[in-house]
């Protein structure tokens, strides 16, 4: 996307001006978004973004520019103008490039460079809609969206490196909306990966559109969700939010490094109940939070980051690395050419264990199951975390009761992290979009089924 | 070439395909300082530019955007909107305006010019982090910025609209992490402004600490119903999480909650809640909305009844009304409805009555979005603030969390004070509200 001769002066002209480290990340990126109300096509919207981030590296000071014009001497007038005040004597040579081919380990076949598909991807969203309704004549709407994305990226910097790496996105799912006349709930489901629009045949709108629309349904006869704290029993999936929040955010060095992580200082402790082991793994094949190659240009990797209790390692970037010792994990990401990159989180997941659910039922007086978990966030420096429950039931002497509505789950990583007693066996992976310092990111959440044995639940009951 | 130039080769190509069509083009420039240790850690400079399209033809619509502007980029982006135009149905109330309008919004006001050196953007960073670190207790200040950053807006049409706006805000905020034994807390402020040599960096500082500092000791209170008072953030975020009860695009799509309620009481009284796009002294301040219509003040519920709700041309086509000036769009979006400035009115409660007895301010709430549901009003946040007698805190709360339902609660006010704040983004005005019976988890 960007003439390697024109890199090369733009990068050399960075390190003239003094810098430890000159890089150049080029992107261009289409996409292509359909939305459905009921069953009629609401938008069919498309871009083109395109643009270049301009990294410069002082000791441990980061100096970041973006532009969308590619001519080299724009470029160079970014740099010199955000090395302005740091402008020293070079202490460097920068390298000339040796392009690496990296291998696609998610090679996509229908792209969105090939066609957007947006028929195929109407009739999808239509079936899903269709088994929406199916459900029930008390559910009155159906939200449907399908987002594909071609990221094309391209690296240069003054260690040599040129790379470059394409990433396809996929993510389709469905809301329902169910009505009894007076109160309204809603239910969602949705399927994504680093693939192309053949997700399609890995998943059933017919699915989409009955869960969406079960879990509305069973919402809309929820009652108020009792509070206090209690144990509580995590689903699957999705509900893997629960160690992306608690845990895997104070992680990422970007917070380690400040000191502004509770874990910033407990390498090789014991964090967790002995049952927890944790992953961050990059190499999943085709899955939402994968890559080839990080925002920096690094190889991803899977990294262990709690074993059986005891913290084994961070997520680590280039900064990151400089500012802790640590070796980089490949996990430098950013939203686009907008962001320098920061350590940030791929697929992350709790392994799972060997206990039944109808144990961790069995094991709870009066407590909730929360079957599907919505969105969190986390304050690192103090570990504080919050999320919200989707779909919850109510457990009184070892019966699930009745469905809950409203409840959240506050608690701090640290102590919920020593509170995850038993681990179940059907695990599996979720979606969805992480924000932090680099902007919003494409991660994976997972885990089995597991069982909280205190945390504090917020509802109105 | 220009952006006229360049809006004008769109145009063009868009009446040459037999359609009609506006375009809003975004360009920004911003700067943002943070510091860490008494350094620099982050410099960051931007210029950027987004055009965004969209196309009527046959009564249906489509919509692109690009960030490239050569020449073959903007004959793709007219393709790429004409292209996604055939595949939606016939939308038979979205047209675009026959406005020719030249809006134009005043630089003095919402962009003056000011003549500050790097060297004093970057002192006052410095400073900011430097202060704050040698507070007593503090760790750190792991998140803090400085930034100026100068955004404008034009608008242009088939119809020959040309409307444009500038303006530029300026902001410092900073979070401290502060440990004391086994305890810690992280809490902050920040400031806006429309000129750098109004941020104040000791008061900014004094704030960020006092924050942070007297929430350190705070524990849960006991689980029951409290009389609730949530600060001048807390509040204007809540409204912000619930304001699709506004929304004539909700209601056209059949899911907001409000749709059959115009006319009719849905909160207490007392409350008055109206939209003033043309408060110059807050930053969501608007001259036109996204299809150029000059906007004006909006009074959204009178005395507790629905006045109306907010429109673009296209949902007050479909509800019979006149559009309210409230169009928003981004380049990349689709055209749809958003406030632009809600202000409260003032009440009649003096500082006595509204702080007498006991009661919860809350001063921090998370989840905001995730714990929320628009469409029900249900919502569920973590909190902390103080337990407070007579307007006295008693002590701070950690740890606890609020729940309720957002559209009950507009029935459950207890009072409403007669001084009005802005939060520090400057989006919202509003006086204190004291909502009765809210159930605290602790």
């Amino acid at each position: 996307m960007l003439n390697p001769q024109s890199a090369q002066s733009v990068i050399d002209h960075g390190i003239s001006l003094g810098a430890n480290f000159a890089e150049l990340f080029v992107e261009q990126s289409q996409s292509n978004i359909i939305s459905t109300l009921s069953n009629q096509v609401q938008s069919v919207e498309s871009g083109i973004d395109f643009g270049i981030g301009i990294r410069l590296i002082y000791g441990s000071k980061v100096l970041y520019g973006y532009t969308n014009k590619p001519e080299a001497d724009e470029l160079k007038r970014i740099m010199s103008e955000l090395a302005a005040k740091d402008l020293r004597a070079p202490g460097i040579s920068s390298r000339s490039f040796d392009y690496r081919q990296i291998e696609d380990l998610h090679s996509a076949q229908r792209t969105l460079s090939i066609d957007s598909e947006v028929e195929s991807k109407v009739a999808f969203l239509m079936a899903a809609d269709a088994a929406a309704r199916a459900e029930g004549n008390m559910i009155s709407q159906t939200r449907g969206t399908c987002r594909q994305k071609q990221q094309n990226i391209e690296l240069f910097n003054s260690e040599g490196l040129h790379t470059s790496d394409t990433r396809n996105y996929i993510r389709t799912g469905l809301t329902s909306i169910a009505s009894d006349g007076s109160e309204q709930a809603t239910g969602s489901w949705s399927d994504g990966g680093l693939l192309g629009w053949e997700l399609q045949d890995d998943i059933s709108a017919e699915k989409t559109g009955s869960e969406a629309s079960r879990q509305a349904l069973v919402n809309l006869g929820a009652r108020p969700c009792p509070s206090g704290r209690m144990p509580v029993i995590i689903g699957n999936g999705f509900g893997g939010v629960i160690f992306h929040e608690a845990c895997g955010h104070l992680l990422e060095t970007t917070s380690v490094a400040k000191k502004a992580s509770v874990f910033h200082d407990q390498m090789g402790q014991m964090i967790a109940n002995p049952s927890v082991n944790a992953v961050d793994d990059g190499l999943l094949l085709k899955q939402w939070g994968s890559i080839n190659i990080d925002d920096e240009g690094l190889d991803t990797q899977r990294t262990q980051l709690i074993k059986d209790g005891q913290l084994t390692s961070f997520l680590v970037d280039r900064i990151g690395a400089e500012q802790t010792g640590f070796s980089a994990t490949g996990s430098g990401r950013r939203e686009s050419y907008k962001f320098a990159p920061a350590s940030r989180m791929r697929n992350t997941f709790i392994e799972p264990g060997d206990a039944e659910l109808d144990d961790m039922v069995a094991s709870i007086d009066k407590g909730i199951y929360a079957s599907h978990m919505g969105g969190g966030s986390v304050q690192p420096g103090t570990g504080e975390f919050n999320f919200a429950v989707t779909e919850g039931y109510y457990i009184e002497h070892g019966k699930i009761k009745y469905p809950v509505k409203a409840a959240t789950l506050i608690s701090t990583g640290p102590a919920v992290l020593k509170e995850i007693s038993m681990v179940g066996k059907d695990f599996s992976l979720a979606c969805g979009m992480c924000g932090s310092v680099s902007g919003s990111v494409p991660t994976s959440v997972g885990q089995a089924t597991l069982k909280v044995d205190d945390i504090l639940v917020g509802g109105n009951a | 070439m220009s952006i006229e130039n360049q809006a004008q080769q769109v145009i063009d190509l868009v009446r040459a395909a037999g359609a009609m069509g506006d375009l809003i083009v975004d360009q920004g420039e911003s700067l943002s300082l943070k510091a860490s240790e008494g350094e620099l850690e982050e410099y960051k400079v931007s210029s950027s530019q987004i055009l965004g399209l969209r196309v009527i033809k046959d009564g249906k619509v489509g919509t692109a955007y690009s960030e490239a502007v050569d020449k073959n980029a903007l004959n793709s982006l007219v393709d790429q909107a004409l292209t996604n135009a055939s595949f939606t149905v016939t939308e038979a109330h979205e047209r675009i305006q026959l406005n020719d309008n030249h809006l134009k919004t005043d630089d003095a006001v919402l962009c003056p010019a000011e003549d500050v050196e790097i060297e004093h953007k970057i002192k006052f960073s410095l400073d900011m982090e430097g202060n704050l670190v040698a507070k007593p207790k503090v760790k750190n200040v792991p998140y803090n910025s400085v930034q100026d950053i100068t955004g404008q807006r034009h608008v242009f049409s088939s119809a020959g609209l040309n409307a444009s706006s500038k303006s530029r805000m300026c902001v410092a905020y900073a979070y401290a992490l502060i440990e004391d034994g086994d305890k810690n807390a992280m809490e902050g402020a920040g400031q806006a402004s429309r000129l750098f040599a109004d941020l104040n960096v000791n008061d900014l500082v004094e704030r960020a600490y006092g924050n942070t500092i007297n929430i350190l000791d705070g524990s849960p209170v006991a689980s029951g119903h409290y009389d609730v008072i949530f600060d001048e953030e807390m509040q204007a975020s809540l409204f912000q999480v619930f304001s699709m009860m506004f929304s004539g695009k909700s209601a056209k799509d059949g899911v907001n909650p409000m749709r059959e309620k115009l006319g009719h009481t849905i909160a207490d009284p007392r409350l008055n809640i109206i939209d003033q796009p043309l408060n110059s002294q807050g930053f969501g301040y608007s001259l036109f909305d996204a299809e150029g219509i000059a906007t004006h003040a909006t009074p959204l519920i009178v005395d507790g009844v629905l006045n109306t709700l907010i429109h673009n041309s296209a949902t007050a086509s479909f509800f019979d009304v006149v559009t309210t000036g409230h169009a928003s769009r981004s380049p990349k979006s689709t055209m749809g409805v958003s406030l632009h400035q809600v202000e409260i009115s003032a009440g009649g409660a003096t500082s006595a009555d509204l702080l007498s007895g006991e009661y919860l301010l809350l001063t921090d709430m998370t989840g905001l979005h995730s714990g929320a549901n628009a469409i029900s009003g249900d919502f569920s946040f973590g909190a902390s603030g103080y337990l407070c007698q007579d307007g006295d805190r008693i002590r701070p709360v950690r740890g606890i969390t609020v729940a309720g339902n957002f559209y009950e609660m507009l029935r459950k006010i207890a009072l409403i004070g007669k001084d009005q704040y802005w939060n520090w983004e400057k989006s919202a005005l509003m006086p204190h509200v004291r909502f009765a019976d809210i159930a605290i988890s602790g």
